[in-house]
């Protein structure tokens, strides 16, 4: 029994801290209706930053805001080449995130090691301070799922001021936002500027759960994000009550959990992605059932 | 509601499900392979893994069980894996390749199971050289390819070599064959690019400075276009040295390289002392191969008026022949 619960934690953890760059794409995606593949890059660039750091003996939970700062970064130059250069939105993300792949190697190598010697936020005095006696399974899980709550509680709280509310106006109604004197190319920007924040936020965690930084880390993120925010969204479409939030972290775990599925049923290995996608499809299959006519509206 | 508790209710079952549809064999200590994706050199590093506990005496289905997962080259599920195998407490985590091993040494960070990996070029820079880990290196025998070379062109002075930058184990290995040249009379002509498209033009280069032989690296820009570079090269009368048979066989001259199945033997080997107990992985040193294997390619040596030296003839394994 002690092994399914270890089982079930790891696979929070993974669900919480790819939350992080769920929320990203969830603005991007869900709220702007923009397809923002700046996410490939961006995420190993967080990784590819902590990683420097904290090789270098930078006080690991300092990573966290330089990580936020490189990512809006990142998403401010797709922001500018969308809307000040006129690229189409798809092609504006393709251009930061090819840059970007050569960035995070002048940055670290196409590989990067943290040794156990290093600190993370997992393991950094003040985190055992607090939670000093639980196992490193469970800090990773106390301090991820405070990350994913935190994070989760300020974009909520974002998302009702004033900012906020245009942010979400320009993928539904632009010409509001225009009629209302705003320009909503800026607001585009600020929305792209705070979604790979938290992609290279999330970048930044992985890189300190996994003690490690590889150029390949990004690839197909922003597919497995998409998969997440869609998961979610369809579940609770029926209540209207749950927040964008909440459906990406939810998402992000049942990702996760699919996947952890498939590796503990123990099909033949090259089979991996074939049963993931088949439980995808039947949870979105569930997810779109329900009352009459439900079907019809997915 | 019920909607999504039936979800995570169902996934929760059919996790804990699974998971104890494996308890039951659990008196026989299991091995977690833990493979980054399925290829022929990783493939052959899991077959020589199983041959080499055999060799060491283990029966599989006796003595262990094995459970084999493959990341499908995706970092992220490598994570996971080695998550599972920590959570199942397995009794060895066998990795293969760097992102598997990373993983599982990361998912093992407060557990006592041993890492035994192999196919990492560089464990010590992938800080996989303490802990409770061991392994085996698949870098580069640079000295044996030099002496190789010195043997089958006693007149050549300079290696030309094309490298990718962004590689680590081109940058490294670089490194290595301009510290050794000079000892066996070479001097190293380095060209780095950074996309294979790069790799035909510095191949160009190359034959312009008149080099007297390329020496190729395990580098993926410099191997997918190396029939191109062939072309070019047999033109101009130059050989070029492989790093491995698949390369030869493409037409290099020859090759001192790695037979991935006898790697992964050592791998086995060491992972059955770990097994029956009579070592720890941390106190295991990792190894680098003891034996490589001198592949030829008769077809090229003899266009190229190159004949073998008796010794390296007895040894050689023609390129051609071989499966």
């Amino acid at each position: 029994m002690n092994e399914v619960i270890e089982l079930i934690v790891a696979t929070l953890i993974q669900g919480f801290i790819y939350a992080l760059m769920s929320y990203g794409v969830y603005i991007t995606y869900k709220i702007l209706d923009f397809p923002d593949l700046t996410v490939d890059g961006c995420f190993p660039l967080g990784a590819a930053v902590t990683a420097v750091l904290i090789t270098n003996g930078v006080n690991p939970f300092l990573t966290i805001p330089i990580s936020i700062v490189v990512g809006a970064l990142a998403g401010l130059c797709t922001g500018i080449i969308h809307v000040k250069f006129k690229v189409r939105d798809l092609l504006a993300g393709i251009i930061t995130m090819t840059a970007l792949f050569s960035i995070n190697l002048q940055i670290a190598g196409s590989n990067l090691s943290i040794g156990r010697d290093m600190d993370t936020i997992f393991t950094a005095a003040p985190t055992m301070a607090i939670f000093g006696g639980f196992s490193l399974l469970y800090r990773k899980l106390v301090v991820s799922l405070i990350l994913v709550i935190v994070f989760k509680i300020i974009i909520d709280l974002y998302f009702k001021s004033k900012s906020g509310i245009l942010l979400r106006a320009v993928g539904d109604n632009a010409t509001l936002v225009t009629s209302m004197a705003k320009d909503k190319g800026t607001v585009k920007i600020l929305g792209l500027v705070i979604a790979n924040a938290l992609v290279a936020l999330s970048g930044c965690i992985v890189a300190q759960e996994q003690r490690s930084f590889s150029s390949t880390m990004g690839t197909g993120q922003v597919v497995f994000a998409l998969a997440t925010v869609i998961i979610g969204v369809t579940i609770f479409k029926r209540m209207s009550f749950v927040k964008g939030t909440t459906c990406a972290l939810v998402g992000s775990v049942i990702y996760k959990a699919c996947i952890q599925l498939a590796i503990t049923i123990g099909l033949p290995a090259n089979l991996l992605k074939f049963v993931t996608a088949v439980l995808f499809l039947v949870i979105l299959i569930i997810g779109n059932r329900g009352k009459e006519g439900g079907a019809a509206r997915a | 509601m019920k909607k999504i508790l039936s979800i995570v209710l169902a996934l929760t079952f059919l996790l804990s499900f699974a998971a104890c549809a494996k308890d039951a064999e659990k008196e026989i200590p299991v091995i977690g392979i833990s493979q980054y994706g399925e290829h022929s050199s990783l493939d052959n590093c899991r077959d020589g893994f199983l041959q080499g506990l055999k060799k060491a005496g283990l029966e599989e289905g006796k003595d262990f069980t094995v459970d084999y997962q493959n990341a499908n080259f995706d970092d992220a599920t490598a994570t996971q894996i080695g998550q599972n195998f920590s959570s199942k407490n397995y009794a060895l985590m066998c990795a293969i390749a760097t992102p598997s091993a990373t993983a599982c040494f990361a998912a093992a960070e407060d557990k006592d199971i041993p890492v035994v990996f192999t196919a990492i070029t560089d464990p010590v820079a992938a800080k996989l050289d303490k802990g409770n880990i061991t392994g085996t290196s698949d870098k580069l025998p640079v000295e044996a390819q030099l002496q190789l070379i010195r043997a089958l062109q006693p007149d050549a002075k300079t290696i030309g070599i094309i490298y990718t930058t962004s590689e680590p184990n081109s940058v490294s290995a670089i490194a290595e064959y301009k510290e050794k040249a000079g000892s066996f009379g070479f001097t190293i002509e380095a060209i780095g690019i950074t996309a294979q498209a790069e790799a035909v033009q510095a191949a160009d280069k190359l034959i312009a400075q008149k080099v007297d032989c390329l020496s190729n690296l395990t580098d993926n820009n410099v191997v997918g276009v190396i029939s191109a570079i062939l072309e070019k090269t047999d033109a101009a009368g130059i050989p070029i040295y492989g790093s491995e048979i698949e390369q030869v066989k493409k037409g290099c001259v020859a090759s001192a390289g790695i037979d991935y199945i006898k790697l992964g033997i050592q791998t086995g080997e060491m992972a059955a002392k770990i097994l029956k107990g009579e070592a720890k992985a941390s106190d295991i040193p990792y190894e680098t191969i003891s034996e490589y294997e001198t592949y030829v390619n008769n077809d090229q040596l003899k266009k190229f008026n190159i004949t073998l030296p008796a010794d390296i003839q007895d040894k050689a394994i023609d390129a051609l022949a071989a499966e």
